[in-house]
Parts: structure tokens; C-alpha cells; sequence
């Protein structure tokens, strides 16, 4: 209450300010009044009596402003006298005031426009409800597999599930590429097999429609899609009345029963969601790694009670099922920590990158603020001789400040708002489309409210700054000179140190820049193991239902190889299963190995297979280490041959020779045939995330036909000019079969590193503010100083200096600030490339010629900054300069 | 004569309360009551009363309104609000005991 009171009392002092002075007045007015009357009743004269009573009243104004302060007023007062002090006076200079703004919105807004991405993509990646209790549970085998080797067997997931004490739910989940469509070119979407629960799991709710139901879980009753609202959106042009239609999605027609929400896009963004429906023989394995799991635990269970029930079940499992789950061990880990180990460095670089980025402008502006406050010392020491306390000049500069970076961040905020647009709209969907919570990047009140502590804290940085550094004004002397001011030695060091610590800055971002853009190019060429250059892929799905058996496939396949192949351009033409790039797993397979000792399950050896046609070695320019490739002799009818990957030889046969040796997929009692090794070829790096890189094992695709080939053709010119060519051939052999996927191998690559690509243009940007803002220093610095010096530079030369010789003083000047700068951040550079190199996937090192290279750029950059206000001061006319003063 | 500043700035503060207790009162009459009540030994100048007032009115313990004085002009009445009833009796309390604790110190030592 008494607060309420108080506060609307403050409130009505200020907004009624002058009702109040006035009833103040009269309440003075009346007391007076009093004090005269009773003085006449005492037996003064009128006269006599005012006097005395005047007299002993002493000074109204001195009571009025007591008054004042009692209320609280002053100080809210001064602060407002300030504010519109400091804004006449931004008024006064308004290119001072825009470079001010300019410059530290563009601090300010790189660092939102980053915050809004790490706030989209790693604060609230998932729009989950309790996001912190859902967990992603995998089978451990002991194997360095990548990150993305995380799977459960389907029947250990399903008596996980059965038997759990820990977990609200616990779902799985499949990754697949379907064809949508009939007849046609048929488009790949990214679908994702789910358990009926999936979705409950996650405690999300459509937006229209419903969810699968636990019947649809069986095979045949299976035929129903949920779209993502995107997918909806784009392919459909958002049709209110989709529901209930149907698409066919791979040969097989499936209803819509659902669309999901605009923000869910797990676990990928992907377009649509069907029933995870396994077969009883799929169900009951636990052989094959499969399924992905996702759980929700129990309110009040702790990640580390669960992982202890965990080991306790694969304990069971080990003993109940020795042959298949021996040294299995089911983990599980925070969905949010799992996004962190992938993306966490990646950001943690950019914003403090753009951190960097906001300290140069800062350094840049506080360089210009001091410069000022040199013009202002006059009107400082006047204030003070005036009775100003320092905490009065404090407030004073703070308020200016303050009033720099409000208005910096407004424009910031207007510039974030352009920024993500322009953020999400120019990078192409394909960029994004493995980046989840893309689609949720936006300006929302986080990202406002750091925007607006960044433009507070800048401020008051900036403010407080200014306030040591004019705190110590000698009165005296200041007032008694009649020049424009002078600046001591301490306040030209405290500037030059700034200059070298942007330099520094600059050369650390410019080198990140740089590592980060070598990164991506390494990422893209060097280590993939293979040539993308002038590839075209093209995905070619069969249906199932006409192509039936083996003989058929190979058939239609080799007709395609054989059109493709006589196209004039074409060099090779070839097929295989995963194309490199592409984003997905390769399928894995366990095998034995012929003559070894058995092995306990968990411990046989497994290999990603490919089926390739024989020309898939020349297409992809991968080398033969041994031995032989594939060629047409390797028939369905000739003896089993495989190829290898060289790591796979390393791997399993480190001191002999791998050719000759004879594997089987499976375990040793399976009924697959033994297939002998024939060669060994170079690694090659399937998936850029995955440092690991795979055993490979390559069947020839005449002995073990699969219906979805991904078609390589490697061209002499633009392979995009060979779309045509190539869908002609397909067509001829057989008008209904669809295309998907066409791109060029380069795109795709690029395409599936986009994240990196996105950073190595961020991080570019930031450089190159980075270099601007240093420069501008560098320049500013030195033309102040040129300025000071003027009257110097004027005696100096008509004593007959030669120009030349003034020339290398003031760019020797810049020189030195430069080089200190660069003294100091070379140590500084090499350590964060070390840092960087086992940040960023293990492709970036410390390179000399990038650290060379822009050290040398901010020399000359310097030289140039230094250059314009040097041949000011050689054609000052000695004449005008002494005059000057 | 004592001047304000000799009243300790509490006690100024707790002889205005204790004075418009009774009835709402405007400056004027406060300060004249306070030197009947104490035998003109306390007398309350207008430099220290009015910002007194405005402070106490702030915090909130007292509220002001407009009214018709004595003779009929219109003069600012100060009250005490509840929880500048509750704030005298703790103050008054504390005085006492205070006052209490110095004359015993004064009498015996």
C-alpha cells in the first residue's frame, strides 16, 4: 500500500510537475501569510510586521528546492536535463552521430543476427514440451562408429519397452527417401518411419488431421501419411481440404491423415511421416542395429538412474541372448546435448566472432568519443569549476553514450528483422534441409531482449570509459588556454592502445575467417577420397511389383548404362547403391571372415556395403590399390567377387594380403555364398560429418541387384546439359519409370556442408568488417594526430624539411601501431587455429600462408589508412599552419 | 532558540506524526503546536518543516489534502495515513525507551 502510494505520489511529482510547484508555492504563500497576521495581532504595524516576517522566513527558492530533493525529483530531473542536453548536442553533429550509430549497430546487430540463430538452432532447437527429459537410447557395440552409428536392435527395443521402469514412452524410428508420385519425374521427399507413439513421445499435436493409430502399425494397414507443414505448404499449396486425399509415395498409395505444426521438423526436416511398420521376421531380430529410439523419462528420473536400469537390461539381454547381444551396452544421452556435440563449436565460434566484431566497433567508437571529448575539454573544466562532481560528469556521459547505443540498437533491431529475412531467404532450402530449427530462426523476444542488453551494455561500457578518461580535467590549465585543446601523452597512449588492440582483433577474425573458408574448400574437394568434378546423379527407383526378380533389374539397369554410356560427352557411366555426399548411411552389414576363429557377435566385423556397376571406380576417378575393379565378365552367373576399401584391407588383414581372401555377409552359419576378394580400392569419405571413415565392402551389381541405383555419368562438359540426354535413355528402356534427385555430385557436396558454408561466409563478412572498422581506426588515429601536430609539421618544414622525410614519419607511425597489433595477435592466431582445427571436424590446420597472407593485407591496409592524412600534413603551408594558433 | 538543525532529523520527523495524530493539520499550525505543546523550547522552522512534510508524504506516511483553514483560506491539511499510525507507535515506542535509557544513564552515572 505504502508503496502504491509512494510511487503514485513520484509519478505525480513528475508528470504534474508544474501543478505541484504551484501548491508548494501557495503552501509557502499561506504559511507567510499566517506568520504576518498573527505578528499584527500581536501589535505590529502591517509594515513592520511583513518585514519580520520576511526576514525570519529566510529564502523561499532555497526552501522550495529542499522541497524538491524531499520529493525525489531532482535527480530524475537532472537525468532529463541530460538526455535532452545530450541530444541537442548528437543534433548538432549529425555525422559525427551517424557514424556513431552506424557503427555500432553494425556491432550490435551482427551479434543478434548470430544470437538469433544460436536461440533458433541451439537454445530452443525443439519446440518440445520438457525437452530436457526426452532422451535419444542406442545399443553400443564398443565401435568407434560416428556420430550417426546410434541404433537398436528392433526386438531389444521392443522389450525395452515392455519391461522399462524409467521411460513415459519410448518410441523408434527409421530415416527413408521416397518417391512421391505416380508417373513422371518422381521427386525424392525425405520421409521418416515412425512407431505409432512417435509423436506422443514427443508430445506434439497436429495441426490439422490426426495421428496414427497403434493398428496402422501393421504391415498392410500401413498406408497412411502425416505431412509437415512445409511439405503441405510447398507441394500442395497448402489445400485446406487435403485431408482424406492420397499420394503415392514409392508404387504405393498412402491417405493423408495429418499435417504436423509449422515448427516440428523431427528428426530432421523431413516432409512427411509414415506407420514404422516391421514384419513379424523384422520384429523379432536382433541381429541388425536398425531403428533409431527416442524416450521420455519418467518425471523425477535422472539421466544417470535411467542409464543405470540401462546397463542392468543390456546385462539381461547379454545373458538371455548371448549370440546376438553379447557386449552390447544400450546408452542414452539428452537430446539436447546431442545436437550440442555437433553444432555447439560450430556457434560458440561464430558469436564470438561477432563478439569480436562488437568490441572493434566499440574500440572504434570509444576511439572517436575520447576524440571528442578533447574538443570538449573546456566545456568539461567549466562544469566542474562550476561545482559539477565527478558523478555529475559521470551521468553526463553516460546519458551521451547511452543515447549513442539506444539508438544503435534500435537500428540494430530494424536491421535484425531485414537481416534473418535475408538470412533465411537467400540461403537455398537445399542448404538447410539438414539443419533443425532452421525454420525457426526469427526475431523473437529473446533475441530482442539480448539485442537490447547488448545496446545497454554498450553503453554503459562506453560511457564509464569516457568517464575515466576525462575524469582527471586540470582546471587550471585548461581554462586558461586559449587553443583547441590539447591532448597529453597518457590520452594519445590510451588511443594508440586501442588501435592495436583493433588490429589485433581484426587479424584473429581475418584468420578465423580464412580457416574456416579452407575448411569448407577441404571439405569440399580434398577429403572425399573421390573427383565430384562434372558428376551428374540422377536416383532411379524400380517398383517393386514389375521388376521382380533379379534377372529383370540387371536387364533394365544394363540398358541404361549401356544408352547412357554411348552419349557423346559421357566418359563413364555407372550405378550404385549411396552415392558419396548424399547424407544418408550407407546400408551396414556384419560378415566373417573365412579361416578366422568364430567370433562372439558382438564382436564380428561389419562393413558398409555398396553395389556398384563396374565402371563406378572411372566415374568417381576413386584409385585401385590391388588387384582388380569390377567388369561385365563379374555376371550373376560368374563366381562371387567383392572389392575393398583400403581401410577395410587395413583393418582386417594389417599384415597380409587382403586379394584372394574369401567373406561372408552374416554370421558364419548363414546361407549367404562366400564371395572372394578381388581388390582393394582408395577410401573414400561418404558423409562429411562422420570423421570416421568406414570399412567399405563393393558387390558388382550383376550378383546383387537392388531397385534403387543412384545413376553417376561423368561428363566432359556442364553434366547439367546431359539431364535430357540421360531421361531420353530412360524412357526408351521404359517410359514409366520416374527420375529423382538430379544434381550435380559438386552441388550435392556443397549442398550437405552447408552449414560450414553458411559459417565461412558469416565468418568472411565478419573479417571484412573486422579489417574496415580496424583501418578507419588506424586512420582516425593518425589524422588526429597529424591535426595536433600541425603547428610542428609547419615549423618543420619551413625549417626545410624535406617532405619525403615527414612522408615516412607519420606512416611509420601507422606502421608501428600496426605491427604491435599484429606482434600480439600472431601468438594469439596460431593458438585458435590449433583450437579450430579440432573444433571444425579435423579438416582445418594451421596454415602459414593464411596467417602470412593477412598479415601482410593489414599492413598495407594500414599503409593506406596511414597514407591520407600523411600527404595532409605534407601540404601543410607552412604559412597558414603557424598562423593557426 | 533551537535551531532545526539541532533537532535530530528522527525526532522532527516523529513530533510532526505525533502532531497531526490527533487531527489532520496544515504546515502553519503544525509548527505553532509543537512550540505550545513543548513551552516554545522546540521551534520548528519552515526551511527544515516544509521539506520534512514533502519527505514524509513521499514515504508515504502521511497524506495531504486541500482544505478550508481556520480563516477560510485554503491551506494544505497533512494526516496520518494507516502505516503512518503503525510507524509512530514502533517510533514513539523506540523514543521512549531511548529517552528512558539516557535518563538513567544521566541520573546514576
Amino acid at each position: 500500500m505504502r508503496w502504491l502510494r509512494s510511487i503514485s505520489n513520484r509519478l505525480r511529482n513528475l508528470v504534474r510537475k508544474d501543478a505541484v510547484e504551484r501548491e508548494t508555492d501557495q503552501e509557502l504563500r499561506f504559511h507567510l501569510e499566517r506568520e504576518i497576521t498573527q505578528r499584527i495581532s500581536s501589535g505590529m504595524s502591517p509594515e513592520q510586521a511583513r518585514r519580520a516576517a520576511l526576514l525570519e522566513f529566510g529564502g523561499v527558492e532555497q526552501f522550495k528546492e529542499d522541497c524538491r530533493e524531499a520529493r525525489g525529483v531532482k535527480r530524475i530531473e537532472s537525468l532529463v536535463a541530460d538526455l535532452r542536453y545530450g541530444l541537442r548536442s548528437l543534433r548538432r553533429s549529425p555525422g559525427f552521430t551517424i557514424v556513431c550509430v552506424l557503427t555500432l549497430a553494425l556491432g550490435i546487430g551482427a551479434n543478434t543476427a548470430i544470437f538469433s540463430m544460436v536461440n533458433a538452432l541451439l537454445l530452443h532447437p525443439y519446440s518440445f514440451r520438457n525437452l530436457d527429459s526426452l532422451v535419444r537410447v542406442w545399443e553400443d557395440r564398443g565401435i568407434d562408429e560416428g556420430y550417426d552409428a546410434r541404433y537398436i536392435a528392433p526386438a531389444d527395443a521392443e522389450d525395452l519397452r515392455a519391461s522399462n521402469s524409467v521411460f513415459d514412452g519410448l518410441t523408434t524410428y527409421s530415416m527413408q527417401s521416397f518417391g512421391l508420385g505416380a508417373k513422371g519425374d518422381v521427386p525424392p521427399v525425405l520421409g521418416c518411419r515412425v512407431s505409432s507413439n512417435f509423436f506422443d513421445v514427443l508430445a506434439v499435436t497436429p495441426a490439422a488431421g490426426r495421428l496414427f493409430a497403434a493398428a496402422e502399425e501393421q504391415p498392410g494397414a500401413d498406408q497412411v501419411a502425416i505431412l509437415s507443414f512445409g511439405s503441405w505448404q510447398r507441394r500442395f499449396a497448402g489445400d485446406p481440404r487435403l485431408l482424406g486425399k492420397t499420394i503415392t509415395l514409392n508404387s504405393r498409395v498412402y491417405t493423408i491423415v495429418g499435417i504436423m505444426p509449422k515448427d516440428f521438423d523431427y528428426p530432421v526436416p523431413v516432409e512427411l511421416w509414415v506407420p514404422l511398420a516391421l514384419t513379424p521376421a523384422e520384429k523379432t531380430d536382433r541381429t541388425q542395429l536398425s531403428l533409431s529410439a527416442l524416450a521420455r523419462l519418467k518425471p523425477g528420473v535422472s539421466v544417470s538412474q535411467a542409464g543405470a536400469v540401462l546397463s542392468n537390461f543390456s546385462h539381461r539381454l547379454e545373458k538371455e541372448y548371448p549370440k546376438t547381444n553379447a557386449g552390447r551396452a544400450t546408452t542414452l544421452l539428452q537430446l539436447r546435448k546431442e545436437l550440442y556435440m555437433f553444432t555447439l563449436p560450430l556457434f560458440l565460434l561464430l558469436q564470438a566472432a561477432a563478439g569480436f566484431v562488437l568490441l572493434l566497433a566499440c574500440a572504434n567508437l570509444a576511439n572517436l568519443v575520447f576524440a571528442r571529448m578533447i574538443g570538449r575539454q573546456r566545456e568539461i573544466a567549466l562544469r566542474a569549476a562550476l561545482g559539477a562532481g565527478r558523478a555529475r560528469l559521470g551521468q553526463l556521459f553516460l546519458s551521451e553514450t547511452l543515447l549513442y547505443s539506444s539508438a544503435a540498437g534500435v537500428v540494430a533491431i530494424a536491421a535484425s528483422f531485414a537481416s534473418v529475412r535475408a538470412l533465411r531467404t537467400s540461403i537455398p532450402v537445399g542448404w538447410t534441409k539438414w539443419v533443425p530449427g532452421w525454420d525457426g530462426i526469427r526475431v523473437d523476444s529473446s533475441v530482442l531482449a539480448f539485442t537490447i542488453l547488448a545496446a545497454l551494455g554498450v553503453g554503459l561500457f562506453l560511457g564509464l570509459a569516457t568517464v575515466l578518461h576525462t575524469s582527471r580535467v586540470e582546471l587550471n590549465k585548461t581554462l586558461k588556454e586559449t587553443g583547441t585543446g590539447t591532448v597529453t601523452r597518457t590520452k594519445r597512449r590510451v588511443r594508440s592502445t586501442l588501435v592495436v588492440v583493433q588490429v589485433m582483433f581484426a587479424l584473429i577474425l581475418l584468420v578465423c575467417a580464412g580457416l574456416t573458408i579452407q575448411g569448407f574448400v577441404r571439405l569440399a574437394n580434398v577429403y572425399q577420397g573421390f573427383e565430384p568434378a562434372r558428376v551428374l546423379r540422377i536416383e532411379i527407383s524400380l517398383p517393386e511389383k514389375i521388376y521382380t526378380d533379379n534377372v529383370k533389374i540387371t536387364n533394365f539397369y544394363q540398358q541404361i548404362l549401356r544408352g547412357t554410356a554411348a552419349l557423346s560427352g559421357v566418359q563413364h557411366a555407372s550405378l550404385v547403391t549411396n552415392p558419396p555426399a548424399s547424407n544418408v548411411d550407407s546400408a551396414t552389414t556384419s560378415f566373417t571372415i573365412e579361416g578366422r576363429a568364430p567370433l562372439k557377435p558382438s564382436d564380428m566385423p561389419s562393413a558398409d556395403l555398396q553395389i556398384a556397376s563396374p565402371d563406378f571406380f572411372n566415374t568417381l576417378k576413386i584409385s585401385s590399390v590391388a588387384g582388380r575393379t569390377f567388369s561385365d565378365a563379374d555376371s550373376a552367373n560368374a563366381a562371387r567377387v567383392v572389392v575393398i576399401s583400403r581401410g577395410m584391407a587395413a583393418r582386417f588383414w594389417p599384415k597380409e594380403d587382403a586379394l584372394g581372401h574369401r567373406i561372408k555377409l552374416g554370421a558364419r552359419d548363414s546361407t549367404e555364398q562366400w564371395l572372394t576378394i578381388v581388390g582393394v580400392v582408395g577410401d573414400v569419405r561418404q558423409n562429411w560429418w562422420n570423421p570416421v571413415t568406414r570399412p567399405v565392402i563393393y558387390r558388382p551389381f550383376a550378383q546383387a541387384s537392388q531397385h534403387s541405383m543412384t545413376l553417376l555419368l561423368r561428363t566432359s562438359s556442364n553434366p547439367t546439359s546431359y539431364v535430357s540426354a540421360a531421361r531420353g535413355v530412360v524412357r526408351q528402356t521404359d517410359p514409366a519409370i520416374a527420375l529423382q534427385g538430379i544434381n550435380t555430385l559438386e552441388e550435392e557436396i556443397a549442398d550437405s556442408i552447408a552449414i560450414v558454408r553458411i559459417m565461412g561466409i558469416l565468418m568472411g563478412i565478419f573479417g571484412l568488417v573486422a579489417l574496415a572498422l580496424s583501418s578507419i581506426g588506424v586512420y582516425g588515429v593518425l589524422s588526429e594526430s597529424v591535426a595536433q601536430r600541425t603547428h610542428e609539421i609547419g615549423i618543420r618544414l619551413a625549417l626545410g624539411a624535406n617532405p619525403r622525410d615527414l612522408m615516412k614519419l607519420i606512416l611509420g607511425q601507422a606502421l608501428k601501431l600496426t605491427a604491435i597489433g599484429l606482434a600480439v595477435a600472431l601468438p594469439c592466431a596460431v593458438a585458435i587455429s590449433r583450437a579450430m582445427a579440432s573444433l571444425i571436424f579435423g579438416v582445418v590446420t594451421l596454415d602459414f600462408t593464411i596467417l602470412g597472407g593477412f598479415t601482410a593485407l593489414l599492413l598495407l591496409v594500414a599503409l593506406g589508412a596511414g597514407y591520407l592524412p600523411a600527404r595532409r600534413a605534407i601540404r601543410v603551408d607552412p604559412m597558414i599552419s603557424l598562423r593557426y594558433e | 532558540m533551537s535551531k532545526p538543525t539541532d533537532l535530530v532529523q528522527g525526532t522532527l520527523d516523529l513530533l510532526i506524526l505525533k502532531t497531526i495524530a490527533l487531527e489532520p493539520m496544515h504546515g502553519w499550525a503544525i509548527a505553532q503546536r509543537i512550540r505550545q505543546v513543548s513551552r516554545d523550547v522546540l521551534q520548528v522552522n519552515q526551511g527544515a518543516l516544509y521539506p520534512a512534510l514533502h519527505r514524509l508524504e513521499q514515504q508515504g506516511w502521511i497524506s495531504a489534502e486541500w482544505g478550508e483553514s481556520e480563516n477560510n483560506r485554503r491551506a494544505k491539511y497533512y494526516s496520518l495515513t494507516k502505516s503512518g499510525k503503525k510507524y509512530l507507535h514502533s517510533e514513539q515506542a523506540n523514543w521512549e525507551r531511548l529517552s528512558a535509557a539516557i535518563g538513567l544513564v544521566l541520573k546514576t552515572a
